[in-house]
């Protein structure tokens, strides 16, 4: 097969525009002349651009998903109109064919990341047909059910129960409702609780399932050398990180009505004293905690720093530089060559955010940083970011807290 | 205080050689410090992870030899029935057999014991016939709770580290076998499951501040005061601390 050659002299001559008296021949890239020696149509890329570019104001965005002919479209000028933003849509499932139950743990009454990947599985479970619903059980009051895909909520305050009456009262649950399936985080103590459900109603249970869909469900076995695959059953515990959060539209989270009588709470009788101790932040460590307090390069009171992280109930780290001179033990170092938080929060006080101290804290939800430096990579990072000395935004902390006496 | 150790036919995860797993280990040095009648007991076809256990604080073993695809429990509960003893412990999860942590549980159903999850110590309680137990929870809090004789625990991860292995002891333990024969013992349940060879899923990505609500907010130069009552009042709004007496 052979092509006509493209003449360059013609082609280029083609998008000569012609300004008589100019010193430099000036060319048109974009119009389309009549050259085209193997008698294609030629693609016109600015056009195409101009055309994917669904943001007319401010940075330029391009939809690049635009898969039609470009023949013929509008003059690259045009304006799109973005539509104004409707009002956010309620998923109401007013009668559903079947329940999915998510058992949530939320400590304090929020929701963990762990809780929001429950529920988001539990909607894989339920599909989009709208026939089921995902139902929320917690043991204390929660939030925000709504919006993190919860259809209908229920609250049974059984706070001080022990895990054989809760196991107890879940079993007076589902045998009431008859949900399809009911799932639990394979942590703490949902997974106790649900393998006490497992072995009380006599049901198969998939544990530590690796993967979840509408069809199957699959865990790992003998020591991650075999998998178990099958039809999801009725009780499941899910591993963390396995599920995406539920990022659908905004879900009703109704009550369901149950009668106390359906599921008494029972205490139990071989449990004398039960004794709550909560953890000691100054003495945990660094990948057991919840709040981490820390410190980098640009803190050098480090008395206060240590009185503030005390006082903060927060757990003391540092960045390696720290560590490195001796100011703070190496236990203390986060990141790649220290340990990578589980926490949900970190104050950075002084740490400019090396990508090494990034990688401890890539789990983290909430981050704060005191910075001097505006441009620091954990200002990017941070959700509030404070651009001030530490050497004074932590005497201020201190004192603020005195004030409020605790 | 009589107290039995529960170990499994762990393999170990990478020669698939059978060893004792870690916290079978640990839940063994608990009991050898708890004092009192140790013994361990395993159900399975070798009992090369029992010598293991014996090597880390146990004197006296039981063996119950089993086929590999009979279920344990019904061998474990008729022996523990017999057996009688006060503490049960067991680790939470087994690694290299079914893995689902669900032995101690059916064994607790079966024998009608309280069972607590999660322990890391062990301890003589005040009164005769009870027992300190201290449980680990989420975010480094702990549970003591004082239970009435016979108990199930299982250990979680943070127990004390396991005593170090010594061959002495490990040779000088006795291992009492029985033989059970699989007629009259029901095989394992057909599970409603399929196996296959595994295939790794790798986990998802935590994503740097997924699920962070609202704006990010970057306050240039404010008073020291300001940043403060700031920064507590994110810690506040987020859940994270409550700091107002
Ligand atoms: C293989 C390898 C592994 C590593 N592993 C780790 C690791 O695990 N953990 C780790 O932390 N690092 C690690 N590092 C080092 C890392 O690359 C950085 O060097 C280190 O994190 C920087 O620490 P820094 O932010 O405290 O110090 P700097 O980079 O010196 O930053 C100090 C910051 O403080 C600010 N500042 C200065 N004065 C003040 C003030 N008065 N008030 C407020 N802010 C002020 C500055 O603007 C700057 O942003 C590793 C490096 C390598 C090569
Ligand atoms: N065959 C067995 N014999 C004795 N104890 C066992 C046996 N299988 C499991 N266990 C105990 O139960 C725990 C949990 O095992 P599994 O339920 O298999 O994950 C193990 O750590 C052991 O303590």
């Amino acid at each position: 097969m052979s092509r006509p050659r493209i003449d360059p002299r013609a082609a280029r001559a083609s998008h000569l525009v012609s300004t008589a008296g100019a010193l430099r021949p000036r060319l048109d890239l974009g119009r389309t002349g009549p050259v085209s020696p193997t008698g294609r149509p030629r693609r016109d890329p600015r056009r195409e651009m101009a055309v994917s570019r669904v943001s007319s104001d401010g940075r330029p965005r391009f939809d690049r998903s635009h898969q039609g002919s470009f023949e013929g479209l509008a003059p690259s000028n045009k304006t799109v109109v973005s539509p104004a933003p409707a009002a956010p849509k309620l998923r109401i499932v007013a009668e559903p064919a079947f329940l999915v139950f998510a058992i949530m743990e939320a400590p304090g009454g929020r929701l963990t990341r762990f809780d929001r990947q429950l529920l988001g599985a539990a909607h894989r479970l339920v599909g989009s047909s709208g026939e089921g619903a995902v139902a929320a059980i917690a043991f204390s009051p929660i939030a925000d059910l709504g919006t993190a895909g919860a259809d209908r909520s229920l609250i049974v305050e059984a706070d001080g129960a022990s895990a054989s009456g809760r196991a107890r009262l879940l079993r007076g649950l589902v045998e009431s409702f008859a949900p399809r399936h009911v799932l639990f985080a394979e942590e703490g103590e949902s997974a106790d609780l649900a393998r006490r459900l497992s072995v009380s109603m006599g049901e198969p249970i998939l544990t530590d399932v690796e993967h979840l869909g509408p069809r199957q469900a699959i865990r790992a076995t003998k020591g991650r050398m075999a998998e178990e695959v099958g039809e999801p059953p009725r009780l499941m515990t899910l591993g963390e990180d396995r599920a995406a959060p539920y990022g659908g539209e905004t879900c009703g989270a109704r009550t369901l009505a149950f009668s106390e009588e359906a599921a008494p709470i029972e205490s139990d009788d071989a449990i004398l004293s039960d004794e709550f101790i909560p953890g000691d932040p100054a003495r945990l460590t660094l990948s057991e905690t919840d709040f981490v307090v820390s410190a980098g390069n640009g803190v050098t009171d480090f008395d206060h720093f240590r009185k503030l992280a005390a006082a903060l109930k927060g757990t003391p780290g540092a960045s390696r530089v720290v560590c490195d001179a001796g100011l703070m033990p190496r236990e203390a170092q986060v990141g790649a060559s220290g340990t990578v938080l589980a926490g949900d929060c970190y104050l950075a006080l002084g740490i400019a955010g090396a990508p090494q101290h990034l990688q401890g804290i890539a789990a983290c939800e909430h981050v704060i940083a005191v910075n001097t430096d505006l441009h620091a990579a954990m200002i990017e990072r941070a959700g509030l970011s404070i651009i001030q000395d530490a050497q004074l935004v932590m005497p201020a902390l201190l004192k603020l807290l005195e004030e409020r006496g605790s | 205080m009589k107290t039995v150790v529960l170990v499994s036919g762990a393999r170990h995860p990478v020669s698939r050689r059978p060893a004792l797993t870690r916290l079978e280990a640990q839940a063994a040095s608990l009991a050898a410090k708890l004092g009192g009648t140790v013994r361990g007991l395993h159900a399975g076809p070798s009992d090369d992870q029992l010598r293991e256990a014996l090597g880390h604080g146990l004197g006296e073993a039981d063996w119950l030899e089993i086929e590999d695809r009979v279920d344990p429990v019904p061998a474990l509960i008729d022996h523990l029935k017999a057996a009688a003893p006060d503490i049960v412990i067991a680790g939470r999860r087994g690694e290299g057999t079914g893995d689902t942590g669900l032995v101690p549980y059916a064994l607790a159903e079966a024998l009608d014991m309280p069972i607590i999850a999660d322990v890391v110590g062990v301890s003589p309680g005040a009164g005769s016939g009870t027992v300190s137990i201290e449980q680990a929870l989420k975010k480094g809090a702990r549970r003591r709770l004082v239970v009435q004789l016979p108990v199930l625990v299982t250990i979680h991860p943070l127990a004390p580290p396991p005593s170090p292995f010594a061959f002495a002891a490990a040779r000088r333990g006795t291992i009492r076998h029985e033989r059970i024969e699989a007629t009259g013992l029901p095989t394992a349940k057909p599970s409603p499951f399929v196996e296959r060879p595994y295939r790794a899923r790798p986990k998802m990505m935590r994503q740097a501040g997924a699920g962070q609500a609202g704006e990010k907010a970057v306050l240039v130069g404010p008073t020291p005061e300001e940043a403060a009552e700031r920064i507590l009042a994110f810690l506040e709004d987020n859940g994270i601390r409550r700091y107002s007496a």
